[in-house]
């Protein structure tokens, strides 16, 4: 025990002299000023496409196409938010957690015209500084926004996402273009494969077949599964038609049988055959293949699958789809998806090339707009007694006006920001390292009982916020015995009052602190009686930054 | 949202200025709108995932070949006879109307839960309904409780349901109980209620240090509803729940009387929380704490016994605490699970699913009782006037004075709360 004990504490003492370095480090950027965005890239002309095959120069022509058709479509783009902002949206859509003040500190350092332009292709294409770090949480990252939308919250039952988000992992980290990332699950040659994506639907072929639809093809037939849908033009056998692919992989729920061939499935004693929604003369052609059914959907000429993907990314990074209803794009006017049709067919002619579409939306001003929130009327009338008439129809099929939505975190960005700016060791040796102690899976699981099904939605009732307020990992964040972040930023000899405290800020909420805040947190220290009182309101005030709305929203 | 206090006491609070934040200056409204909130009516749901048998608990068929071993005991109403295993509720019959013909049509546990629940058949539409609770919480809540209006006291169900599109202000506020041993008292705590350090003085500082941040945070609906939510989790802590929790406070004979496990204790916990001002709570009894449960495919009758002898004194004792307090008049007790048990008895002593031809039970809250409403015939395998969970839906609205007939947004779509535009049960609320 001896030996292991001076081993640790030698390790702390490591530990924390980084920390301390770290900090110091970053001391200049607290008196920077924010700097106004970047505006060159309008002027810049579109090159020939002489390079088109290098994904950030593909990307940053498929940015300036959507720039300019963006304009056409909505008109013109709201005014790009500051430099500070853009990295902490950066940072949390590409590698799921907030930036760290010395990846701040890199990039205020960078050039003022290209830093937004470097620090995608950093986070996208892993160029550059932290390149594996990078590359690793971009993969876990998106695996987990996949899995999110692959698996709703409650469809999961007793089964672990824990193979599907690994299979989407490696993905992601090879570059597997969208189409041969999906072909498989579509396919599902073997159940204990992929990601077991077929157990994660109960081993339901009616079950799987509704997930295929309405992840691949924007198109939810759950309904059709009982009765013809009432709002387009799906019908029972069109459902069960999708379901009969699947139909020698599992039992069946209640009021059906498996049949052992594949391709025939019965339902309240009545046959289906399998077959294709559409096919190019307008009705489905049946076809019991499942390798050919999977070469059908992600096929380059079906503008569904790609339109539904692009508008997924968007809704993933913007915060609501070009279409809002991404799981219905079927339902959209041809007004309403046009410039979504137009961008997916560049994705499906460049082979279906994920990283290049998601650099180039985040180098879109759309991206970089400030948001433009409209309160929500439907969730501000909850309580009145309306009767609400139902939207006209013309309404209906009109385009979408454009809308930049704060976003809210996920529980994994919630527990991964935390671990971030509270500068939590993740070594699975160290026995501090909340990441395998049990104290993430808590969190994560917490938080999770009411997670918002969209990005912009805000779920978390109470027993969220009781424990972001009282729990254990706040507790341990704002203790001077055991944050890091705390004593890394008080035991600096280097730092100021105000360094300190804008310290807090950044490493939380990525910004600056407003002169009000600086003088009333400051007034709040000050009339402290003495030092150890001083240091302890340091974490009251890191409590008031972690527990802020801002932290767990994204602007 | 702490915009009960003006900035300038927030201040003072923060820093101590004024010789230390005394906890009841901290949200001083609180204390007060407690107390004004007796008058409203208020539901206590006792479910019962898995699905009670009927035959032997509620509408029993003694003599009968499906009738089995249990026998039949008189009440305190003439002419209604229920099952010896309830023998307590039978002395409160008077207090009670059953319900013996419902007809749901659901005989799978998460389908069925789904529908008892939120009133809606599951169809996989894009609509998240809410439950039962939910709906209520969103009429009845008080803007100023020191509780949230929707507390279950149910630590299983199945499926995953919630406020649905109500969102998570009429979230339930689960309570967890970790202990079902008699021999120990029952556990119901709400998780993290406590300030770090259980300091209260520090909690005050932090809340309006925070609310220092927030003056500068954007007006966006996520942030408003971040903040609603705050405020609701510091009055409850501020006021630890309005001490709903300390059930030690209650004399041990009471305690004794509901039943030392997670249900009984629940049921008194359920009244706690009415008295002080919440309108809906839901407590489970999904075991007996001896492995049986509702779901009993096999070894019915010993199972639906044991059962009962958690629920009968928990139950009756509820309605009698309830009726010495007063609160009997302004509060629906209802009795339900997902659906009933099959007449037939199955080849392992069991009964299986059966949607058909079931019983709920409902007293209180100005209600009409000491009734049956329809009938299962000799055998239980008739059902006369059959209730559908609308209907009953509706019975329950109408009886916490809510208007069945109102419906709720879901964006642009409005969901009447009941389905089928059905109407309640005249019998039961005029």
């Amino acid at each position: 025990m001896g030996p292991f004990k001076d081993l640790m504490a030698s390790w702390y003492r490591a530990w924390f002299t980084f920390c301390l370095a770290y900090l110091i480090s970053s001391l200049p950027l607290l008196a920077q000023e924010e700097r106004a965005p970047s505006t060159d890239r309008a002027s810049s002309s579109i090159i020939p496409s002489m390079v088109d095959d290098v994904p950030s120069v593909q990307s940053d022509h498929w940015a300036e196409w959507l720039d300019l058709k963006g304009q056409e479509y909505w008109g013109v783009a709201p005014d790009a938010c500051d430099d500070l902002l853009l990295a902490r949206r950066l940072y949390l859509d590409l590698l799921g957690r907030v930036p760290s003040v010395s990846e701040v500190r890199d990039y205020l350092d960078l050039p003022t015209a290209s830093r937004r332009k470097t620090l995608i292709h950093q986070l996208v294409f892993h160029e550059g500084s932290r390149s594996q770090d990078n590359a690793r949480g971009f993969a876990e990252h998106w695996a987990r926004q996949w899995r999110h939308t692959m698996v709703p919250q409650g469809m999961q039952g007793f089964a672990g996402t824990g193979e599907l988000e690994a299979y989407l992992a490696k993905q992601f980290r090879d570059r597997v273009p969208f189409d041969r990332m999906m072909f498989p699950l579509i396919e599902m040659k073997d159940t204990a494969r992929d990601g077991s994506y077929f157990r994660l639907s109960q081993s339901n072929p009616a079950t799987y077949a509704a997930n295929v639809s309405r992840v691949m093809l924007g198109v939810r037939m759950e309904c059709a599964q009982c009765h013809d849908h009432p709002f387009t033009d799906w019908k029972q056998e069109d459902f069960w038609g999708l379901a009969a692919f699947y139909s020698d992989l599992g039992p069946m729920a209640a009021g059906g049988t498996v049949s052992v061939r594949a391709g025939e499935i019965e339902n309240e004693g009545k046959k289906y055959v399998a077959k294709y929604l559409w096919s190019e003369s307008g009705k489905g052609k049946a076809d019991p293949s499942r390798v050919r059914f999977a070469s059908w959907v992600t096929s380059s000429s079906n503008r569904q699958f790609a339109s539904v993907a692009a508008n997924r990314l968007w809704q993933q990074l913007v915060g609501r789809g070009v279409f809002r209803a991404v799981d219905d794009l079927d339902t959209a006017s041809s007004e309403q998806r046009q410039l979504l049709d137009e961008l997916a067919s560049k994705f499906a002619s460049a082979k279906f090339p994920t990283q290049t579409l998601i650099a180039a939306i985040c180098k879109s001003r759309w991206y970089q707009a400030v948001s433009n929130d409209v309160p929500d009327a439907a969730s501000s009338q909850a309580n009145n007694e309306v009767r609400i008439e139902q939207v006209d129809e013309v309404a209906k099929r009109a385009r979408q006006p454009f809308a930049r939505p704060t976003k809210t975190l996920t529980p994994e960005q919630v527990f991964d920001s935390l671990e971030q700016a509270l500068m939590l060791p993740i070594s699975r040796l160290d026995p501090g390292s909340a990441r395998w102690t049990g104290d993430r899976m808590q969190l994560i699981s917490r938080l999770s009982e009411s997670a918002g099904k969209t990005p912009e939605e805000y779920a978390a009732g109470v027993p969220q916020a009781l424990m972001m307020m009282n729990g254990k990992m706040t507790s341990d964040a704002i203790g001077l015995e055991n944050s890091r972040l705390l004593r890394a930023t008080l035991e600096s000899p280097f730092m100021s009052q105000k360094d300190r405290l804008e310290t807090l800020c950044l490493a939380t909420l990525s910004r600056n602190l407003t002169q009000g805040e600086l003088s009333h947190f400051t007034e709040y220290i000050n009339n402290k009686p003495n030092d150890e009182a001083k240091k302890r309101a340091h974490g009251e005030i890191l409590w008031a930054l972690v527990n802020s709305p801002e932290f767990v929203l994204c602007r | 949202m702490l915009h009960m206090f003006s900035r300038r006491e927030m201040m003072r609070i923060a820093l101590g200025a004024a010789g230390g934040a005394s906890l009841s200056g901290w949200l001083p409204q609180v204390a007060r709108a407690a107390i004004a909130a007796k008058s409203a009516k208020a539901c206590i749901l006792l479910w019962m995932p898995g699905g009670p048998s009927q035959l032997e608990t509620l509408d029993p068929k003694p003599g009968r070949p499906n009738g089995g071993p249990t026998g039949a005991i008189s009440t305190s109403v003439d002419g209604i006879q229920i099952s010896e295993n309830l023998l307590k509720v039978a002395g409160l019959m008077k207090d009670l109307t059953l319900i013996r013909s419902m007809s749901t049509g659901e005989g799978d546990h998460g389908r069925a839960t789904q529908l008892m629940l939120t009133g809606y058949k599951p169809t996989g539409a894009p609509i998240e309904y809410p439950v039962l609770g939910s709906l209520v919480a969103n009429r009845l809540y008080r803007e100023s409780s020191e509780l949230p209006s929707f507390v279950s006291i149910a630590p299983f169900r199945f499926g995953d349901l919630g406020s649905g599109f109500l969102g998570p202000k009429f979230a339930p506020l689960v309570v967890s109980g970790s202990s079902n041993d008699p021999n120990t008292r029952a556990n119901l705590t709400v998780e993290n209620l406590s300030p770090i350090g259980g300091d209260f003085k520090k909690m005050a500082e932090r809340a309006s240090l925070l609310d220092i941040i927030r003056q500068g945070s954007s007006k966006v609906v996520s942030a408003t509803k971040h903040s609603e939510v705050y405020q609701q989790a510091m009055r409850m802590v501020e006021s630890q729940g309005g001490g709903a929790f300390r059930l030690e406070e209650e004399s041990e004979a009471l305690r004794d009387a509901y039943g030392r496990n997670r249900f009984g204790q629940g049921c008194l916990l359920a009244r706690r929380l009415v008295e002080r001002g919440v309108p809906f709570v839901e407590v489970a009894l999904p075991d007996a704490g001896n492995g049986g449960t509702w779901d009993t495919h096999t070894d019915n009758f010993k199972t639906v016994t044991n059962m009962c002898n958690v629920l009968d004194p928990a139950w009756s004792t509820l309605i009698k605490d309830l009726k010495d307090r007063g609160l009997y008049e302004s509060t629906l007790v209802v009795w339900m699970g997902e659906f009933g048990r099959t007449p037939k008895i199955n080849a392992s002593t069991g009964r299986d699913h059966h949607p058909e031809g079931w019983s709920v039970a409902l007293g209180g809250a100005g209600t009409k009782t000491g009734q049956v409403i329809g009938s299962t015939g000799k055998d239980g395998t008739e059902v006369d006037r059959p209730v559908s969970t609308s209907k009953l839906f509706a019975t329950i609205l109408k009886a916490l004075d809510i208007d069945p007939s109102l419906s709720n947004p879901a964006g642009d779509r409005p969901i009447p709360m009941v389905d089928d535009h059905a109407q309640p049960i005249a019998e039961i609320v005029a």
